[in-house]
């Protein structure tokens, strides 16, 4: 891998990024107008339950650990429409740039992007509710680890079904993460899910993720198998959605790249 | 020596053959025109050329190394610039050529980059975003993106399409210039035949996916054999169109003047019979048959 290539692709979308309102948007409006709501919300649900002092902690944590996996896969997947409404993923396969240091620049701008935007959505959640999310302490590493590499699978999951199908269908690119939100159990326990539902959240590594957080959240530590799970089960779906995102790739270049779109 | 080898490259969509066994090589310093009708399996053939299709069948060698294995290497020093592709729109000029400039190695990049700016005149616009420039415009910046990494090989798809004619004049004697000063081998496609006859030193005729003439601008031409002869003729028009009449020629007529179509070694004869008649004309122009002749002629058989 070739670091200068690498650096060419996050210079592109590092560009795009300081021209695109959309962009801009998605990295800081909708964070802040999520914790808005999110937490005036549990903040009404807490003055009828007092008892539930942890409430608004756990729903704007849920709320900001799964910016982190909508972020990742985002970059991923936007970011694949953004050349594909250019037409420019020509421009870029002419180079002698390889499949590995594309996708390696879109897991960079990812982390590019919420390094920005998440302790953004931190210092928000500490200002208007004096919520710290560095509470889970070293915690905080193996759950951003973790999330980061949910956002990773289902983004190259979706950007091999957009370059098998086109533009098409680019409404997954914004919507597909979401599908697996209810399993991942962002702001309530597995349990609470219908038992099917607790059968598919057995499979979504997330789903580990935000209970050890809420077990952190109410005894101060967690089961460090939940993490290992959730390692195992990330690395088995990323192998497979690269490989699957791979195989999109050749299949493209069997209909040419120029006529992707 | 040959930096580009194309054997029996093949590519089928289904059942349908866009390219059917072609094979061709490029030598340093050689500017080859491929030419064809719309749909001949031009781009078809460029894009498989560059990686990102990948052959039915056949082999790309460039430099004696197969593409396929040897891409990396390869593509560092090979190079592409089509009308028909876009850079992203929202980024300006000198922000495209920036990054695209970070996907090659690159020595002296800043400089390299100015260098560029200066000979596709594009100081003034690099500070314009990409869907503010005009297609003359735009077709100078994917010009200056193709040249950005010293290309030793570039495939150029309608380079000129969309340019003024003094730009395009300019681009023309640009490269002209670029391959005698750097060997630069180029591999060009234009639907402008006089271009392709001024710049071109071979062309490689594609009809339907097959190879079907591979020669110089000028051999290709003389394969044509009929000349068109116009005379102007003041007095004796009647008599004219008699002769042509008697002799089978195909004439037309633009007021006093008549256009004559004749093979070159009958044109003495039928200058002599007008002559034994008493036509005088007064001027005579010989077109000699052209690419553009060549090229209408494939395109009428098929």
């Amino acid at each position: 891998m070739k670091t200068y290539r690498i650096y060419a692709l996050i210079l592109r979308f590092i560009y795009l990024f300081k021209h695109s309102y959309d962009r801009i948007t998605d990295a800081f409006y909708w964070p802040v107008i999520d914790l808005i709501i999110w937490g005036l919300t549990s903040s009404f649900f807490m003055a009828f339950s007092p008892n539930a002092s942890q409430i608004i902690l756990i729903v704007l944590s849920g709320q900001m650990f799964w910016l982190i996996v909508w972020r990742a896969q985002y970059e991923i997947t936007v970011n694949l429409l953004e050349e594909l409404w250019n037409k420019n993923l020509i421009n870029i396969f002419v180079s002698p740039i390889k499949f590995s240091e594309w996708i390696t620049s879109y897991i960079i701008v990812g982390i590019i992007k919420v390094a920005f935007s998440f302790p953004f959505a931190m210092l928000v959640a500490y200002l208007l509710y004096k919520i710290k999310i560095v509470f889970f302490g070293w915690y905080l590493i193996p759950i951003i680890i973790l999330l980061f590499m949910t956002g990773w699978w289902v983004g190259f999951f979706v950007a091999g079904i957009i370059l098998r199908f086109g533009t098409k269908i680019q409404t997954l690119a914004w919507t597909f993460v979401w599908a697996i939100g209810p399993f991942a159990a962002i702001y309530y326990p597995v349990s609470i899910l219908p038992g099917w539902a607790q059968k598919i959240a057995l499979f979504i590594p997330a789903s580990y993720v935000f209970e050890g957080a809420r077990e952190i959240i109410y005894n101060g530590y967690t089961d460090p198998s939940k993490f290992y799970i959730s390692f195992i089960i990330n690395l088995v779906y990323l192998i497979l959605s690269i490989i699957f995102l791979y195989s999109s790739f050749k299949k493209v270049l069997e209909k040419g790249l120029i006529k992707v779109y | 020596m040959a930096v580009l080898q194309v054997k029996n490259l093949t590519k089928k969509f289904g059942s349908f053959t866009a390219v059917d066994n072609i094979s061709f090589e490029l030598k340093e310093g050689e500017i080859l025109s491929l030419l064809g009708p719309n749909g001949a399996g031009k781009t078809t053939t460029i894009q498989m050329l560059l990686g990102v299709l990948t052959p039915t069948k056949g082999e790309v060698y460039y430099f004696d190394k197969d593409l396929t294995s040897n891409r990396e290497e390869i593509l560092e020093k090979v190079n592409f610039s089509s009308t028909y592709t876009q850079l992203p729109g929202l980024l300006t000029v000198g922000e495209n050529l920036s990054f695209i400039s970070y996907l090659y190695n690159i020595e002296n990049r800043k400089q390299r980059i100015n260098k560029i700016v200066e000979i596709f005149r594009l100081k003034k616009l690099l500070k314009e975003q990409m869907k503010d420039l005009s297609s003359g415009q735009l077709t100078r910046v994917n010009l200056a993106k193709a040249f950005i990494n010293y290309p030793k090989v570039l495939l150029l798809d309608e380079p000129t399409a969309s340019l003024d004619p003094e730009t395009a004049n300019y681009i023309r004697n640009f490269l002209i210039n670029e391959r005698e000063k750097f060997n630069i081998s180029i591999i060009w496609t234009s639907h402008n035949m006089a271009e392709v006859e001024e710049v071109c030193d071979r062309v490689i005729f594609i009809n339907k996916g097959k190879i079907i003439a591979d020669n110089t601008p000028e051999k290709l031409a003389k394969t044509i054999e009929i000349c068109h002869v116009e005379l102007n003729i003041p007095d004796g028009l009647k008599r004219t169109i008699e002769i042509c009449q008697n002799q089978k020629v195909i004439y037309r007529l633009a007021g006093r003047n008549i256009i004559v179509d004749l093979k070159e070694k009958e044109i003495p004869e039928f200058l002599k019979s007008l002559m034994d008649k008493g036509v005088n004309y007064d001027q005579i122009s010989i077109d000699k048959p052209t690419l553009e002749d060549y090229f209408l002629q494939v395109a009428k058989k098929n």
